[in-house]
């Protein structure tokens, strides 16, 4: 039984000029539950989209998405929230913390989405990702490397089914990469998470027992794309 | 703990115009400056109608020289504008004596002390009448009435404080009712009393007997006999008779009667203040909906891809459209609080004004309909210039969104 599985999805965006333009054609895909994947590709060739669709932010043109038995494609907005926020912790290449919130209140704002913080929880998992003396420091006032500590922190603060990462150390230097992606799947592994993770980066590619090249799931050519 | 939309929303929206002190500072300025001024000038309109009738003294008439009835009791009864005229003192005496008249006091000015008028009248006033029911004339101790054939004055509590005398001190009245040094009387008062504060424009002035402004060395002795009014409580319905008897049938006096309805026709001369006052309140609301509307854009602008995170982290459509409403609710109702400031400052500066320079203090509740009425009114405008920004952040693009510049 998969967690999370694609079939025939299909998405396209309007160009300037209106012009139907297409950007995935993923004929299927599938993640097992606890399973670490990642997903290799160029810039610009749609990974993030790819990503968005399957955490509901963007609805498909048409295409089957299973999430833990919901389907997704099929849900409303709003029912599309309640299951992203319940199911999924997203991890975005900059990090994307909230400035005006501190470490401790960016944790307990992604958990308040899912009903009742725990405070207490919330600082386990800062002191899981070895910032528990950072946890009323504002984001601003850490360095690069612990912002995305935090950022993973918060991704998976709610113990979600499914982690999907969107060039997760495409900020970081070598240094921060290892530790911030090693950190990222023993805890996805600790929670029994399933992680999908894109980059274009083969270091982070290589961490990887099951790799995918985004060009073989993607019958979209960047010919036929365009420039993204 | 059980969190909800609405608090988190409520967080956000707190912590969202925290991150803009300035922004913040400005709009909830301007939105109180707006509805302060909206609400300090229909306010004061109000208080000074409301004061103007009840400082009336206690009077239900004025009888005095052949003119407007205004500018009778304008004279009269709140010391503005000139005498229109002279009557003779058998009018006094006959009116006094007519059956409908339950009081009459002469009175007659011409004279003032630094600018300060000087009202000749009978000791009885202070004696009999009262200037609000079941309220008599006070004299401060020590201190009492001055006496009718003697240079003497009694002083109202305002002209006391404001010229600093005190029981026992002389003056030397000033011919004419502005102050003219070069005018100065020979004749020399003694300060008997000072009148306790009644709030009304017998506070203003400096009270002597009636006879001392008629015999004041200098004036014309031909006028000796002469009075500027008279002072009225009538009995019962026989206003209508003496309204009969001085304004249609003669043609010598004016009688001013009835004092609220002359002051209300006084009023209704600035019924295009009260449209203007409406105008300028809606032209006001305009602006407040637009600080609130550029504002929330601002800070929609500024924070659209933080409701991007927020949306991918699940925040639903409550959320995020509760947040923005409820930044314009803060705002608002920060402003509504700010205005309720400003209208405390400038009906405070503007009683202060009044009574120190007629006499009439504003007395209205300070939380009443027209300021809930207004602080409602600005919550009103902020929630709706906020719900279609708020409907549109929701359904903005994630993608642009998150990301921006490409």
């Amino acid at each position: 039984m998969h967690l999370l599985s694609v079939q025939n999805l299909l998405m396209s965006f309007e160009s300037p000029r209106g012009q139907t333009q297409p950007v995935l054609r993923v004929p299927a895909f599938c993640l097992a539950h606890g399973e670490q994947v990642a997903l290799r590709g160029p810039s610009g060739s749609g990974k993030t989209t790819f990503l968005h669709l399957l955490a509901g932010v963007l609805s498909p043109l048409s295409g089957e998405i299973l999430i833990d038995g919901n389907r997704l494609d099929l849900l409303k907005e709003g029912q599309r929230d309640r299951l992203r926020a319940g199911l999924i912790g997203y991890v975005f290449q900059s990090f994307n913390l909230l400035t005006g919130f501190t470490c401790l209140e960016n944790l307990i704002l992604a958990m308040s989405l899912t009903g009742s913080p725990k405070i207490d929880r919330a600082r386990s998992m800062l002191d899981a990702v070895g910032l528990a003396d950072r946890a009323n420091f504002f984001p601003g006032q850490l360095s690069i490397g612990q912002q995305q500590r935090v950022a993973v922190a918060r991704a998976l603060v709610n113990q979600p089914k499914l982690v999907l990462a969107d060039e997760p150390t495409g900020n970081l230097d070598p240094g921060n990469t290892d530790r911030v992606l090693s950190l990222l799947c023993a805890l996805c592994r600790e929670w029994g998470s399933s992680l999908l993770v894109v980059s274009h980066d083969q270091r982070v590619i290589n961490g990887f027992d099951r790799k995918i090249e985004w060009r073989e799931l993607n019958e979209v050519s960047f010919d036929e794309k365009g420039v993204e | 703990m059980k969190w909800s939309s609405c608090k988190v929303s409520l967080w956000l929206a707190g912590r969202s115009l925290r991150q803009n002190p300035l922004s913040t500072l400005v709009a909830v300025f301007t939105i109180s400056l707006s509805g302060g001024l909206f609400l300090g000038a229909w306010k004061t309109k109000q208080s000074v109608n409301l004061a103007f009738a009840h400082s009336a003294g206690g009077f239900d008439a004025v009888l005095g020289a052949r003119g407007s009835k205004l500018q009778l009791v304008l004279n009269a009864l709140f010391h503005m504008e000139s005498s229109p005229g002279n009557l003779p003192w058998e009018q006094y005496v006959s009116i006094r004596e007519h059956p409908g008249v339950s009081e009459a006091y002469p009175f007659a000015l011409g004279d003032n002390y630094m600018g300060r008028r000087l009202v000749g009248t009978v000791p009885e006033m202070f004696l009999r009448h009262q200037w609000k029911p079941g309220r008599k004339y006070q004299v401060s101790s020590p201190g009492r009435i001055f006496s009718e054939s003697a240079k003497e004055a009694l002083v109202g509590s305002q002209a006391a404080a404001d010229l600093r005398l005190k029981p026992g001190d002389h003056f030397h009245p000033y011919h004419g009712l502005e102050y003219s040094p070069e005018r100065k009387h020979s004749d020399l008062y003694l300060v008997v009393g000072v009148l306790e504060a009644t709030g009304t424009p017998a506070d203003q002035v400096i009270w002597i007997p009636i006879r001392g402004v008629q015999t004041m060395e200098g004036h014309d002795p031909s006028a000796s006999d002469s009075i500027s009014g008279v002072l009225l409580n009538l009995k019962g319905s026989s206003g209508l008779a003496l309204d009969v008897k001085y304004n249609r049938q003669g043609d010598r006096a004016t009688l001013a009667w009835p004092v609220p309805a002359i002051l209300s026709s006084f009023f209704n001369r600035f019924s295009w203040l009260e449209r203007a006052i409406a105008s300028l309140a809606l032209l006001m609301g305009i602006a407040g909906g637009l600080i609130i509307l550029a504002t929330l854009r601002s800070t929609m602008h500024e924070r659209r891809r933080e409701f991007a995170v927020l949306r991918c982290m699940g925040a639903n459509r409550w959320l995020v459209t509760g947040s923005i409403l409820w930044q314009a609710v803060l705002l608002s109702g920060l402003g509504s609080l700010g205005s309720l400031l400003v209208h405390l400052v400038l009906s405070e500066a503007v009683s202060l004004l009044m009574e120190s320079q007629i006499g009439v203090g504003m007395d209205l509740p300070l939380l009443d309909g027209t300021v809930f009425s207004t602080g409602a009114g600005i919550l009103f405008l902020g929630l709706t210039s906020a719900w279609l920004p708020a409907r549109s952040l929701y359904r903005s693009n994630l993608q642009e969104s998150l990301n921006p510049h490409g």
